[in-house]
């Protein structure tokens, strides 16, 4: 729920001084309102996180630009609604390997805040039907799993002893396709056999 | 303006298998000629709000074939209505309507194609894509007296996917059926394959 | 899964993403066309606090007006094949809807079809206070908002 509004300067002006100032409109509300960060800035981009944190209203939001005595005309975004088209940050992945089995725990990322004094929300709680989609990679066999947990946790059975797996995680959530935020890759080792061991001994 | 003396296809019907739905016609013959047709369609809302509306296939250019996949027309389990004309240069025909409204919860569901293996000590199945609408529900279970049966649900077909452990020295056991929850129903199970694992079982 | 639960209404048969996919081909056209910004018909208020129970029976009156007062009139603007293709897989999941949408008698209980119904004149009454174009635009446009309204009762 980070919302960044982008744009590109007017064309022909690239590199020439050119101030922007933003406004952003509630949808079903009356009046355009300004963000005063935003007002007369030369930054090509502008946080509407603070004022767009409600995921359950719609927005739009205009840009202007202005150099010396001259100021273009808005140009306006479409409508946008945070709660369908933020995209959703990966969770944090926990690995911990067994013999035959890697555990995995995943904890889910956490709602925009304005200050960390501000309550953690976390998205598990704005999309209760949130899902992960674990894919674990063995580099050696070439051997691709994929698995759809609900709950923050599984284990991973039935692996080779002794030998390298690589895991990535991505939080799905309903609504229509977003753009996905895969987890890094971390890659964990198998514990050896110890029944192998005994045997040797 | 072309006129309609070009006679209409005949014998409209919808042929139905694992949600996939072909519009076939009689073809209109006319020697040395290729004939084209354009197939529309209506929804159960549009016969009973818009009877006037129809809606070009999705297929929308003309068809030479005299048979039309309409499975992307179909999206609701409604009914569905069908009509065809048929082109010649400037000829066009009256349109034949389908004589009865389609509804795809007819459709005719077999089971999919299996391929149970054995990858090391692992029971794997592999089933037959049969396209989006389709998911599978396998069981599954070990070859012996009292056996549990358990069932696991597949969402696509034609990935390969781990069903059991296996010990050495049993057989294990499995077979598949198709689902399709838009309809809410499901095919008859497939034929019943086993795999074993040599070697004989582990003291403990 | 792929159901829906209204309280006492359950159907199964229809996919929120078919509806999702539906309506992302119209969003764009739809609401660039929509002038009356200050005017939102499923405001939040209206749609919070709404109990399992009542969902069946707000749902269906909102289904029925769409379908009644909404869709039918908007056909004629969806000139383009691909808008209307939409609008047709939209139009006939929201009637298989409102077909197996059906409280049964012995669940029907005064108060909650009571307010189900007050909640539903507020957007009713929206939706009147506008001109006959815009609000058959900003209704079709305001679809995703019912649509993730929906979707807390789909499994």
């Amino acid at each position: 729920m980070k919302n960044v509004l982008h744009w590109d300067p007017p064309e022909g002006l690239t590199g020439v001084e050119v101030l922007y100032t933003v406004q952003y409109f509630i949808y079903g509300q009356k009046k355009w309102l300004d963000k005063p960060e935003c007002r007369k800035s030369n930054r090509t981009y502008c946080d509407l996180s603070a004022e767009t944190s409600d995921y359950e209203h719609q927005y739009y939001a205009r840009v202007k630009a202005s150099r010396k005595a001259t100021c273009s005309k808005w140009t306006e975004t479409g409508r946008f609604y945070p709660y369908l088209e933020t995209q959703i940050g990966p969770p944090a992945v926990a690995l911990t390997a067994g013999e035959k089995s890697i555990s995995v725990v995943l904890t889910a990322s956490e709602k925009w805040r304005r200050t960390l004094e501000e309550g953690a929300v976390s998205m598990q709680q704005v999309y209760p039907a949130l899902v992960y989609n674990v894919s674990m990679y063995s580099p050696q066999s070439h051997r691709m799993w994929w698995q759809c947990v609900a709950n923050g946790s599984l284990v991973v059975p039935w692996l080779e002893p002794d030998t390298l797996y690589c895991v990535r995680v991505e939080a799905l959530v309903p609504g229509p396709p977003r753009l996905p935020l895969p987890s890094e890759k971390q890659c964990i080792s198998t514990l050896k056999d110890q029944t192998q061991e005994w045997k040797i001994k | 303006d072309g006129v309609a003396v070009l006679p209409a296809p005949q014998n409209l019907s919808v042929h139905s298998t694992n949600m996939k739905h072909i519009l076939t016609w009689s073809p209109v013959v006319v020697p040395g000629q290729t004939i084209y047709y354009s197939v529309q369609y209506q929804g159960e809302y549009e016969s009973l709000y818009l009877s006037h509306m129809w809606i070009p296939s999705h297929w929308d250019s003309p068809i030479a074939k005299p048979e039309c996949d309409v499975t992307d027309d179909i999206t609701a389990t409604v009914w569905y209505n069908f009509r065809v004309s048929a082109t010649l240069g400037s000829q066009t025909s009256a349109w034949s309507i389908l004589e009865h409204p389609f509804n795809r919860n007819s459709t005719v569901l077999t089971p999919p194609k299996t391929e149970v293996t054995k990858d090391g000590s692992h029971m794997v199945i592999e089933l037959e894509d049969l396209g989006p609408h389709l998911e599978f529900n396998v069981v599954y279970w070990r070859s012996e007296p009292d056996a549990e049966e358990r069932s696991k649900l597949i969402k696509n077909g034609g990935i390969s996917v781990h069903l059991q452990t296996m010990e050495p020295g049993a057989k294990y056991c499995a077979k598949a059926q198709t689902l399709v929850k838009a309809i809410e129903r499901r095919s008859a199970f497939s034929r019943v394959e086993c795999v074993e694992v040599e070697g004989e079982a582990l003291p403990l | 899964g792929q159901e829906f639960q209204f309280g006492f209404c359950h159907v199964q048969g229809v996919k929120l993403q078919v509806l999702r996919k539906a309506f992302g081909t119209l969003r764009d056209t739809v609401q660039a066309q929509d002038n009356t910004t200050s005017v939102r018909l499923l405001r939040k208020e209206i749609l919070q606090n709404i109990s399992d129970a009542e969902s069946c029976y707000f749902i269906r009156a909102l289904l029925k007006f769409y379908l009644k007062a909404v869709f039918r009139n908007y056909y004629r603007q969806a000139s383009e094949l691909r808008l209307r293709r939409a609008l047709s897989t939209l139009t006939n999941n929201f009637l298989a809807l409102a077909s197996a949408l059906q409280p049964r008698e012995e669940d029907k209980v005064f108060s909650l079809a009571e307010s189900a119904r007050r909640r539903f004149l507020q957007v009713q009454g929206a939706f009147q206070q506008l001109d006959v174009e815009a609000a058959l635009i900003k209704a079709i446009g305001e679809v995703d908002i019912l649509l993730t309204w929906m979707e807390k009762y789909y499994q």
